[in-house]
């Protein structure tokens, strides 16, 4: 009973909860009790705001009963990644930079969130500043992948994708700027959407690189994902990249099906970039396309090419951006961050301005060039990562180079990307499916999504934990 | 294209803009930072005259920070 109630989708949680089978409190006490349980082979939670919850829970339950239902997140217990600003709730970025730090705000989609009726658990463990890798010389220790905790869950929103494998939320936020939403969705089975570039406000974020950064929510079926983001989406004039368009019904469009859907795989010039991809996840994305087209979509070929280039913008932008930032910081207090992210960041400090501007003016040619193939299809599939998740103990940071980055593409070109779980490998770790559509067009990822997770199981597969 | 940057260009570098690396750091750095270095060396190749960068003033635009 205690399973099967924490890992209910957000849609069956909310239905339980308008027909009072279930309350928002007891939701939050098998949240609770299960984060007690588990977390500590995990390590996916850094802070854990359990009077809080409970306290929101409690108002939650007396405003359900009074007919003040606030929609389906009303009573939702999620949690945040420890990015997101959260008014006196310690917020970390997983770094000793910020160990005891308490913001005075809230960021826009915390507070998007909060009135949604949402409850908050807790501030969930990440790559430290959202960057690099497994932070192992962070004050908290690394997050470890439910499906097998000698794994990593992949990053950098590493204790969302985990905490939601684990059945200890029903949502969470992550953040992307080069694929760490859609990277632990894959490696950890879930579902998360990097939405357009502008769709979500980035207020009160932490930035890692303002000009590829994107805010997300990640949950276990992409159904949940869309009315996570349909809570924190729309214009927000504090986040001067947020866009100022229309918000649509995320969820209007999801039951349509893909009759008729044109996809495009990018693969030629692209998927045997360097190592390739690992031929598990090749399968597995294979086998995902064959059920789509078995659906009713038409699968077109691609060149892969301009995809394949796009690494080397998003990387010079991240990392010169990324010192940008944090350059005051690096300069009073270097040894307080941890040593990866030391070196990564510090690669930003020793290219130009020329090469900054280079790699602006290369995302504009490379935006054209991969936008240009929207003339023939309608969305691309590609793999949410190019190998499963590696071992903690043989991971090698340098092979991420020497394989194709399926993520950094959209984050160049701000496209919505959605990610989600299409498949096994035979040591029981998941492969992820991603879909990516033009711009502002999540509901079309939404319904390929919502068509494939239909004809599928690989959503409902849990962990043992 | 540039010829890649040596260590003791990196340690002149790093005391230019301020930080002062041990040794070991520095060899450490030395591989990202000559492939960064090269990485922006090679997207030179796709562009022409034409090409503005993706993010450029707009003088009409509001809130524009």
């Amino acid at each position: 009973m205690e399973n099967e109630l924490c890992y209910l989708s957000i849609t069956e949680a909310a239905a339980a909860l308008s027909k009072k089978t279930v309350s928002s409190v007891e939701l939050t006490e098998t949240c609770l009790r299960r984060i007690e349980a588990v977390d500590g082979q995990l390590h996916s939670f850094i802070t854990l705001t359990a009077d809080h919850a409970l306290a929101q829970a409690r108002q939650a339950d007396q405003e359900l009963r009074s007919g003040k239902g606030r929609g389906a997140l009303h009573g939702i217990p999620i949690a945040l990644k420890d990015l997101y600003m959260t008014k006196g709730i310690r917020t970390t970025c997983h770094s000793a930079v910020l160990e005891n730090w308490l913001p005075d705000r809230d960021a826009t989609a915390a507070m998007n969130l909060t009135a949604a009726g949402t409850v908050l658990l807790g501030k969930l463990g990440m790559h430290e500043f959202a960057f690099g890798g497994p932070s192992v010389d962070a004050p908290f220790p690394a997050v470890r992948n439910p499906w097998n905790t000698a794994h990593i869950p992949g990053g950098s929103s590493s204790g969302s994708g985990a905490a939601l494998a684990a059945g200890l939320c029903y949502g969470a936020l992550g953040s992307d700027t080069g694929g760490s939403i859609r990277t632990p969705a894959s490696h950890c089975g879930v579902v998360g959407i990097k939405p357009t570039y502008g769709r979500v406000s980035r207020y009160g974020v932490i930035p890692l690189s303002w000009s590829l950064d994107h805010v997300g929510p990640m949950a276990r079926s992409v159904e949940d994902c869309a009315l996570l983001l349909q809570a924190i989406a729309g214009h927000d004039p504090r986040d001067p990249a947020c866009a100022d368009v229309a918000v649509p019904d995320f969820r209007g469009t999801l039951k349509d099906g893909i009759q008729g859907l044109r996809i495009g795989v990018p693969r030629t010039g692209w998927f045997d970039e360097n190592l390739g991809v690992a031929p598990e996840t090749e399968a597995a994305f294979n086998e995902a396309v064959k059920i789509l087209e078995s659906l009713g979509a038409a699968i077109v070929e691609l060149d892969g090419t301009p995809f394949s280039v796009t690494r080397k913008a998003n990387q010079t932008i991240l990392v010169c951006e990324a010192y940008a930032y944090h350059e005051k910081t690096y300069q009073e207090t270097p040894l307080k961050f941890g040593a990866s992210v030391r070196r990564r960041m510090l690669e930003g400090a020793f290219l130009s301005a020329v090469d900054y501007i280079t790699a602006q003016r290369a995302r504009s040619v490379l935006n054209e060039r991969i936008c240009a193939n929207f003339a023939r299809v309608d969305v691309f599939a590609v793999p949410g990562a190019p190998r499963p998740p590696e071992a903690f103990a043989t991971m090698d940071p340098n092979e991420q180079n020497l394989r194709p980055s399926f993520t950094n593409p959209f984050n160049l070109t701000g496209l919505p990307a959605l990610c989600f779980p299409c498949g096994f490998t035979e040591g029981n770790l998941p492969s992820g499916l991603q879909i990516v559509a033009p711009p502002f067009e999540e509901v079309t990822c939404f319904r390929v999504g919502y068509a494939y997770e239909q004809a599928t199981d690989w959503h409902q597969r849990r962990p043992a934990l | 294209m540039a010829n890649e940057i040596a260590i003791e260009e990196l340690r002149a570098f790093a005391q230019r803009i301020g930080l002062t690396l041990p040794d070991d750091e520095l060899q450490r750095l030395l591989p990202g930072v000559i492939r960064a270095q090269k990485q922006a060396a090679e997207l030179r190749a796709l562009l022409s005259n034409s090409d503005e960068p993706a993010g450029i003033f707009i003088a009409s635009k509001k809130n524009q920070r």
